[in-house]
């Protein structure tokens, strides 16, 4: 069935951290090689040193480096790639470059450059649900030319409404407006917040939804005409619109229920000619009703809870499907089984306000054990850059049912040790101890409710708190510099500390 | 030998004496009655400690920032209490009295400063917005006064630990 010209042996990784390892495991268990490209502030990244091929792409800033499609191009031309995975962010929802790559005669993995921009602009997108026949949330389907536009649809559909940025993604360019005297200075800030971060001010307006659930559904469409749904992921538990756990099946949604949004996303792939993995988001309101929010066009970061709950492998058959297979099954096939969830780990402070925390991880201890996964792209002694998205690493469990998974994502937070620098390890502990989390009574505003609620589960422990200040103290006694013939260099800074405070306190030595 | 640590804001003292055996200590916290512990380094960083028929793994963190012990998914920052440091002293007259700065964590970028020389300002309230990480993080004042430095402008770029204001 394979023909062999289209037979894909060696692929460029167009990204750096957790997923371009992904993709690269997943390109060797096939026996296909592999392509890394890295910025200057990855020479020492885990992807960079695990593939088979390495070329530098540039400086570190991303429009400098992981940005630059010609580049990209060039060196996967040269080192004789057959085929471009992009992953997530930087270029993988770019349509110029996919339309690049599919010029250069290099398979892009993912869809064609015309699917993706049908679907990735918003508007475009509300246009193609209404071709679809699938429920979208009211409101426009085209950008506001004008203030005075925005006034008729809000009227139209009622307040609350939401403006949204067309071009828009990760919260920039949104904004919530309750009332009539609202929407003008939203508008305007909306705009202006969409230019600057994607170059478009497009803006249009819809109802909002009050205490939505972010559920979304997962496709796979072969270049034959088959697409399938793989069922939904929930990702309700959101900070700043970026997701922060997320799960599949989603306990809120029963058979029917997933039946029908799964035949809702198909339907829509289809009618945009889609082809590759894509996620179908919705937002879901307290009755069960779905409204249809927006398409990725690419492989999600949360892939993996999708991954071990059919037992497929995701990064393996976006290869299986560039290189033109048809999906090896039928949507009658797909069984779920079991539940999974994954914690996205940041270096970032959730006692300083989330503040990031980029540098050098000093200390790891990575958790194991049955059920649990852990896609990551650090080690110790690794430093984590400042230029790019702070993740870390996705801690994912898998057990038979919610209950057990959340017990194994709590079991390896604790076996978890990231020194060094900051992380929000602790928040997942909170998240994942609250009852109203436990019993899944949750919607996007969950999180932002739990955080600004008292922490009791940082409540100090009295014993706990003595065994550390012993362990302290013996790390303390063992250290050279504190006993007989001591470590040379480290005595001699700590006598110039010495020094230096003497002076500073005008004492003489 | 005697140990001062300071760890979760309370300074304790400890009191270690070496048993015969490696790894046995005879330990005493805050002239408590003494225990026996045993522990062992299983790599560097990571204390294998026994006490009174329990088992702990005691993982030490240190960064630029200081140092602390992670046990059973908590961390615990502490400091050594060397009296004869400056640091040591000086924290410990300092109260919310005298002026205090706002610094920058991380480098990044200065994106928007959101008072003025001379402004009253409350406790936690935002004075300057920087970007790193691609994020955009609001500096707050560490107390309630009157701003009387100012040396953060938009666009300018920051390193760690560089003073952007000073409430006073």
């Amino acid at each position: 069935m394979l023909n062999t010209e289209t037979a894909i042996r060696k692929i460029l990784i167009a990204n750096r951290g957790e997923i371009a390892l992904r993709i690269l495991r997943g390109c060797r268990e096939l026996g296909i090689g592999t392509i890394a490209v890295y910025s200057d502030a990855d020479r020492a990244a885990l992807h960079v040193l695990e593939a088979d091929e390495a070329y530098r792409l540039g400086p570190a800033p991303a429009t400098d480096s992981y940005l630059r499609g010609d580049l990209i191009l060039d060196i996967a031309r040269r080192a004789g790639a057959q085929a471009i995975h992009p992953g997530y962010g930087f270029l993988s929802e770019n349509a110029g470059f996919a339309e690049a790559c599919e010029q250069a005669g290099i398979k892009f993995i993912g869809p064609s450059a015309s699917a993706m921009r049908v679907l990735g602009s918003k508007t475009r997108a509300r246009q193609a649900a209404d071709a679809a026949g699938m429920p979208r949330t009211p409101g426009s389907v085209k950008g506001l030319v004008s203030l005075d536009e925005a006034f008729i649809v809000a009227e139209e559909i009622g307040y609350p409404v939401m403006l949204k940025a067309a071009a828009g993604g990760g919260g920039k360019g949104m904004r919530a407006v309750f009332t009539r005297d609202e929407l003008g200075v939203a508008f305007t800030a909306a705009g202006s917040e969409a230019e600057r971060a994607f170059g478009s001010d497009e803006v249009y307006l819809e109802k909002l939804i009050e205490r939505p659930r972010h559920i979304e559904i997962q496709i796979l469409a072969d270049e034959h005409g088959n697409c399938v749904s793989l069922g939904e992921r929930e990702c309700s538990v959101q900070r700043r619109h970026q997701k922060v756990i997320e799960e599949a099946p989603s306990a809120f949604v029963d058979e029917d229920l997933r039946r029908r949004m799964g035949e809702a996303a198909v339907r829509l792939a289809k009618s945009a000619g889609y082809t590759n993995a894509g996620t179908v988001e919705f937002l879901v309101d307290e009755k069960r009703n779905f409204y249809f929010l927006e398409m990725n066009t690419r492989l999600q970061v949360e892939h993996p809870v999708t991954e071990l709950v059919t037992g497929l492998d995701l990064v393996q058959l976006q290869i299986r499907i560039a290189q033109g297979e048809a999906l090896p099954f039928k949507q009658d096939e797909i069984r779920l089984r079991g539940h999974a969830m994954e914690c996205r780990v940041y270096a970032e402070d959730p006692d300083q306000g989330f503040f990031p925390s980029p540098g050098k991880i000093t200390r790891l201890l990575q958790p194991g054990g049955p059920g649990i996964r852990e896609d990551s792209g650090i080690y110790e002694g690794w430093v984590v850059p400042l230029e790019y998205d702070p993740m870390l690493s996705k801690l994912i469990a898998y057990a038979p049912t919610r209950d057990t998974a959340i017990a194994r994502l709590l079991r390896a937070l604790d076996e978890y040790v990231i020194g060094g620098i900051r992380s929000n390890l602790g928040l997942f502990r909170r998240i994942l101890s609250d009852a109203d989390f436990q019993a899944s009574r949750i919607d996007t505003g969950y999180l932002d409710r739990l955080l600004s609620s008292k922490d009791d589960s940082a409540q100090a422990d009295k014993d706990s708190e003595a065994i550390a200040t012993l362990a302290a103290a013996i790390f303390e006694s063992m250290r050279p510099s504190n006993g007989n013939g001591g470590n040379h260099t480290a005595k001699q800074s700590e006598d110039n500390a010495w020094k230096r405070t003497a002076r500073r306190e005008g004492l003489r030595l | 030998m005697k140990i001062q640590i300071e760890i979760c804001d309370e300074l304790h003292t400890i009191e270690l004496e070496r048993g015969e055996a490696a790894g046995q200590y005879r330990a005493s916290i805050d002239g408590a009655s003494s225990v026996d512990v045993e522990v062992h380094l299983v790599k560097p960083g990571v204390l294998s400690l026994h006490l009174a028929g329990k088992a702990y793994r005691c993982v030490l963190e240190e960064s630029t920032e200081g140092a602390a012990i992670h046990l059973a998914g908590k961390r615990h920052p502490y400091r050594v209490d060397d009296p004869r440091s400056l640091k040591s002293r000086r924290s410990r007259h300092a109260g919310a009295d005298g002026p205090k700065s706002v610094t920058a964590p991380m480098p990044g970028r200065v994106v928007r400063v959101l008072a003025s020389l001379g402004d009253t300002v409350d406790a936690h309230q935002s004075i300057v917005v920087i970007e790193a990480m691609k994020m955009q993080n609001e500096l707050k004042s560490p107390k309630a006064g009157k701003v009387v430095q100012l040396r953060a402008t938009p666009g300018s770029t920051v390193a760690a630990g560089d003073v952007l204001a000073v409430v006073e």
